[in-house]
């Protein structure tokens, strides 16, 4: 469902992502590195927010760069910046959504009514998005994401600062739509959450990727693996923190 | 000395954030009326004529000059630090001395020419529009946001956001400014003279038609911009939902003034604006006015004004003009944003 092939993206002299190639079928798989490895970047080569040097990405078996519209028709996505219209309700988010997506009017409001409720957002569906929290923020993304069902899911670091009910729900949302089908290809920095849901785990590390495997439960530890591929925690110690 | 580190970076702030109105001396309007003053001068005349419209100006910038300098620190910040009570008072007290207005309103008592009852005036004014603020600020529930009205469909749901956006553009509340002395000026002058609506009705559109070159000037501040790029979207669709919110503000604004001339204005306006939109997009702050390339502006005043005044004469078939124009630029600006669309 999701093919890239060799894609690079360079920022003036710098490389953010360095020929990275990836497969993902349906299912759940997760995108890990340390910040600045280039993931948003690939999330976006592969949502076609940004355009590519040199390589392709197909979604669905469309070529991202040749047919743009029907690759956004078939996806759901939470981009880096949540893409949030601060002058719009958190409600009025998902109307707009299921009108964007050509949803009958009911239908729209009958899922995204579901949404409000699974996300725990019922209370503050009247809310503008400029006066909620991060954790609102993400889940009115995640809710647009959901709402066309779509076959396919790109979500860019859907769990970080998500309070721990919500973040089971959308576990349980994200192995659930996975279960149907749907693609799921998300990026975090949450090892056992990446651990308990993913199928297949990616890393990424200056803009290459270092690791591609699907999940086997008899292998390392995931913080083991992650640790010896892609950073080393730099020693911690400052000497004047608690000195008198 | 602590509070003199803090004040220091208060002036840092405010000098920054009186930099945020540089957008004012490339805006239509405010050239248009330089243009009037220094025509004038030239003449060896007062410009009197160009006084009103500076008043409206300024009356509507001491809606953000007015704020508290004090703001510039955030609240949990400034709760935080270990500063003491008398440090806080003298805090308080020396901040006020960074206030913009405090500094125009000395240069006004020092300008002989302006009568103390004039710039006492002004001071009345300056607070009374901070305690208006202040007031709003802690009465969410007043927001006027909620009164735009809805309509069905994607760019009926645009539209309403993008109206929502221009409620914090300083060009909207000029133009109702102007509207507004436009309807007391016919209501309440024994003899209105007829001459002067087609030139008020163009000086609103040319208020509201600045925003055209910043369709896209509160998306990019905030995170909007990528949810149009991710949508599945023609740009013409996306242009049209951005240019119907500054039609319907005109049209309100120019309805009771003269329509046909504020809308041919406004019509030419988002046709040129368009160019600035979205091949030079630049954000925009909350409470400022709109600006973008002068020479954009130049072409957009230009051809704007002389179709409206041709409308003044001869009607619908200079509106009719502009409607093809506006309808051209949408489909050409439209592929263009398209193409434009993946950075």
């Amino acid at each position: 469902m999701i093919e890239a092939r060799d894609l690079v993206k360079r920022f003036g002299d710098a490389t953010a992502v360095a020929g990275a190639s990836l497969d993902a079928e349906p299912g759940i798989c997760a995108l890990l590195g340390p910040n600045g490895a280039g993931k948003s970047t690939l999330l976006k080569l592969i949502t076609g927010l940004l355009a590519p040097d040199s390589g392709s990405a197909r979604i669905c078996g469309l070529d991202v760069a040749s047919h743009p519209m029907e690759v956004r028709r078939s996806i759901g996505v939470i981009p880096e910046d949540l893409g949030l219209f601060d002058s719009l309700t958190i409600e009025e988010h998902l109307d707009l959504c299921g009108s964007v997506y050509g949803l009958e009017r009911k239908e729209a409001r009958a899922r995204a009514a579901d949404l409000l409720r699974v996300l725990r957002l019922d209370h503050a569906r009247d809310i503008f998005l400029d006066q909620c929290s991060h954790g609102m923020r993400k889940k009115t993304a995640l809710a647009m994401a959901l709402l066309q069902n779509p076959r396919v899911l790109l979500l860019d670091e859907p769990f970080e600062g998500i309070d721990p009910v919500s973040s089971k729900t959308i576990e349980e949302l994200l192995r659930s739509a996975a279960s149907r089908g749907v693609t799921v290809f998300f990026t975090s920095h949450i090892l056992p959450i990446v651990e308990r849901l993913a199928a297949k785990i990616l890393m990424i590390r200056g803009g290459k990727m270092v690791w591609n495997s699907a999940v086997d439960p008899h292998a390392r530890p995931l913080e083991e693996i992650y640790f010896d591929l892609v950073e080393q925690a730099p020693p911690a110690n400052l000497s004047w923190l608690g000195a008198k | 000395m602590k509070a003199l580190r803090i004040l220091g970076a208060i002036g840092r702030a405010t000098g920054r954030k009186l930099g945020t109105f540089r957008a004012l001396k490339i805006n239509n309007f405010f050239l248009i009326i330089a243009l009037v003053a220094y025509s004038a001068g030239e003449s060896g005349i007062e410009p009197a004529s160009a006084y009103p419209f500076l008043l409206f100006l300024f009356a509507v910038l001491l809606f953000p000059l007015s704020s508290d300098p004090l703001d510039e620190v955030p609240r949990s910040r400034l709760a935080l630090w270990p500063v003491t009570p008398r440090e806080r008072a003298v805090l308080r007290a020396a901040s006020l001395v960074l206030s913009p207005i405090l500094w125009f309103v000395v240069l006004l008592l020092f300008f002989h020419r302006i009568r103390p009852g004039v710039a006492s005036a002004f001071i009345t004014l300056a607070i009374l529009v901070q305690a208006l603020s202040t007031t709003f600020r802690f009465a969410p529930q007043w927001n006027v946001r909620r009164y735009v009205p809805g309509w069905r469909g994607t760019i009926g749901m645009l539209m309403r956001s993008s109206l929502r956006q221009m409620l914090v553009s300083l060009d909207v509340y000029l133009a109702l400014v102007l509207s507004l002395g436009a309807v007391l000026y016919r209501l309440l002058d024994a003899h209105p003279d007829p001459a002067a609506f087609p030139i008020l009705a163009i000086l609103i559109a040319l208020a509201v038609g600045d925003y055209a070159q910043c369709l896209f000037g509160r998306d990019l501040g905030g995170s909007a911009i990528t949810r149009y790029r991710l949508f599945p979207l023609g740009g013409t669709a996306v242009l049209l939902a951005k240019g119907a919110a500054c039609l319907a503000i005109t049209f309100l604004l120019t309805l009771p003034v003269q329509l046909t001339v504020g809308m041919t204005y406004a019509f030419t306006a988002l046709a040129f604006g368009h160019h600035a939109s979205v091949i030079h997009p630049a954000p925009l702050r909350a409470w400022r006015f709109s600006g973008s390339r002068v020479y954009i502006g130049v072409i957009q005043g230009i051809a704007g004004i002389v179709l409206a005044f041709g409308a003044a004469q001869r009607g619908a078939l200079y509106l009719a003009s502009s409607v093809i124009l506006y309808c051209l630029s949408l489909a050409i600006y439209g592929r263009v944003w398209e193409l434009r669309r993946a950075a």
